[in-house]
């Protein structure tokens, strides 16, 4: 579950990132969240996080108030949320395997147990052939699979993702959208941030709007009308 | 019944199978820290030099300070006392005095040179044979050497023997050797305190040297330290092979000094057994004893745990990780 209440993020240097942003995501559900560049999406999944402090307000998830949490807690905040940034975050000198295995081995996990849990992930993003590939020998959108691999690997209850789709082809887009669909099938919360407006039309889920720091529209978004408003046209 | 005993067992098994994960892992990231160092092969040589070579000096001022001491052992124990008596005293009252140092309980052996004997004597070394012919009497007393007993051997014990010994009326002086002796302990001493000034800013020196390396090879794994903490790693997770790095460097280090210190003491002794045919007397150079050697690792090993995690503590928390 992810719960803002009257968020605020100002930047130091003083830019206001984020102006009084209230919503919730209920444990299971997958949502969008939209806006034009500089609108604050990164900054709104930064705060979850942990990778930024809110300013003001108080954000909660999977029921821990965040602002109530010591340095040394974090970690384990971390481990409930998978996190997909768009520029993959991978280990460059170790394997694909290695990789996915990382929340694993931080976790604790057995040999046996790391191994079945990786090629499990691996399968999912349909990349079970190239367990012994460093990331440089894999394309960008190979790349990014892993790091959804790598997300998903611990099997957290949520499930965050800055544009997974960028530099993607429509095709790879939409096979990695029904890739987040298939784990919120499985009760993960999901939320995407995403300039891809055509995709968010297509999938008729929630959407958050961002427009210059605030909450601009929360809902289903029909069709392609209501992206022209997000667009200021 | 049954089936609580099966899940006692059950989850004492889950216990040990626990436990020996545990330690598993934990020889895993210290191998694997080994390969770490092999990764930057230079830095590695350089810091395990630095520590050895830091080491060896004060292992091997140390091993000076030990020999000087079981030297001045040896040659207090044959300290002698030298009694000059006076010229007046005839050699009957010579020998009564012979006979009653003899009782004392201080004294292991006395020997009684008289004054004809000490000057036939120097006749025979000095070469003034002719000269002397013309001399009137002899200018020369007799003499008695007196060798304490071995508890009396002492500096001080043979000092207080020596005060009550020119009390006695045929004595007109007496003489104990052991100035250089006192010397050499005082300069020993010193040295002593020398040690363990040099050791502690070398110890201190170490520290700062493995701190450093440790924290090139921190920012070095600046981005992947990263990612580990946006996936869930906490901070002693990531500060584990950084550490072993430190024991490592700390066991290499102590092993160099180690063979280091053998090397300079087989140098040594070599010399010293040319030095000691002179004055024929047996001596043999101590090395490192095993306990010295374990030691000696303990504080290598402590050094660079030590400058392992001042480093990890400063520069592991600042690093937080980035989504662009
Ligand atoms: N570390 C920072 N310091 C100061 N300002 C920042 C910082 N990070 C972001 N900002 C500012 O906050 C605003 C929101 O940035 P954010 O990255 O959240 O936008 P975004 O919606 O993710 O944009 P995009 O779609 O381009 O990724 C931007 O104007 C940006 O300049
Ligand atoms: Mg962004």
């Amino acid at each position: 579950m992810i719960r803002f209440n009257n968020v605020s993020k100002t930047y130091p240097g003083g830019f206001l990132a984020l102006k009084q942003v209230s919503f919730t995501i209920a444990p299971g559900e997958m949502a969008f969240l939209t806006g034009h560049s500089g609108a604050g999406k990164s900054t709104l999944l930064k705060l979850m996080s942990m990778m930024e402090k809110p300013s003001v307000g108080s954000i909660e998830i999977n029921g821990t108030e965040l602002s109530s949490i010591k340095y040394q807690q974090i970690p384990y905040v971390r481990r409930g949320i998978g996190m997909i940034f768009q520029n993959h975050n991978l280990l460059m000198d170790r394997t694909v395997f290695d990789n996915v295995a990382l929340p694993l081995i931080i976790e604790g996990y057995s040999h046996k147990e790391t191994r079945k849990r990786v090629e499990g992930a691996l399968e999912k993003v349909h990349l079970s052939s190239k367990l012994k590939c460093f990331p440089y020998m894999l394309s960008g959108g190979e790349q990014q699979r892993v790091g959804i691999a790598r997300a998903i690997v611990n099997k957290p209850p949520i499930l965050l993702a800055d544009e997974p789709t960028g530099n993607l082809d429509p095709k790879l887009s939409l096979d990695i959208i029904r890739l987040f669909e298939d784990f919120n099938d499985m009760g993960v919360s999901v939320l995407i941030a995403t300039h891809d407006l055509g995709l968010i039309a297509r999938m008729k889920y929630r959407t958050l709007t961002l427009k210059q720091g605030h909450m601009i529209t929360d809902g289903i978004v029909d069709g392609l009308q209501t992206l022209g408003d997000v667009d200021g046209n | 019944m049954e089936t609580n005993h099966t899940r006692q067992s059950k989850s004492q098994l889950a216990w040990t199978g626990r436990v020996t994960a545990y330690f598993i892992r934990h020889l895993q990231q210290a191998i694997g820290s080994l390969g770490d160092l092999w990764r930057t092969p230079f830095t590695s040589v350089m810091t395990v030099l630095v520590l050895g070579i830091s080491l060896t000096l004060p292992a091997t001022l140390h091993l000076f300070v030990k020999n000087t001491q079981t030297v001045t052992e040896q040659w207090n124990s044959a300290s002698e006392i030298t009694l000059f008596l006076k010229l007046s005293t005839s050699d009957k009252s010579a020998q009564n005095f012979v006979q009653r140092v003899q009782l004392y309980p201080e004294v292991d052996n006395v020997v009684y040179i008289s004054a004809e004997q000490a000057l036939s004597e120097f006749k025979l070394i000095s070469g003034f044979g002719q000269a002397l012919e013309y001399l009137d009497n002899n200018p020369l007393p007799a003499t008695v050497l007196v060798t304490p007993m071995k508890r009396f051997s002492q500096v001080q014990a043979a000092r207080e023997l020596l005060v009550k010994l020119e009390k006695e009326r045929e004595v007109d002086q007496g003489k104990l050797d052991l100035e250089w002796l006192t010397r050499l302990e005082a300069m020993s001493e010193l040295i002593e305190d020398i040690v363990l000034g040099i050791a502690l800013l070398l110890c201190l020196s170490v520290v700062l040297i493995i701190g450093n390396t440790i924290r090139l090879a921190i920012l070095n794994q600046k981005d992947a330290i990263a990612v580990m903490k946006l996936v869930g790693a906490t901070d002693s997770f990531i500060q584990r092979p950084f550490l072993y790095a430190g024991i490592w460097y700390g066991v290499l280090g102590g092993l160099i000094a180690g063979i280091c210190v053998a090397i300079l003491a087989n140098y040594f002794s070599i010399a010293l057994v040319q030095l000691t045919d002179l004055y024929q007397s047996q001596f043999v150079l101590a090395g490192l004893s095993f306990a010295e050697f374990l030691f000696l690792q303990l504080i290598a090993i402590a050094l660079g745990l030590l400058g392992s995690f001042i480093s990890v503590r400063q520069h592991i928390r600042a690093i937080e990780p980035t989504a662009d």
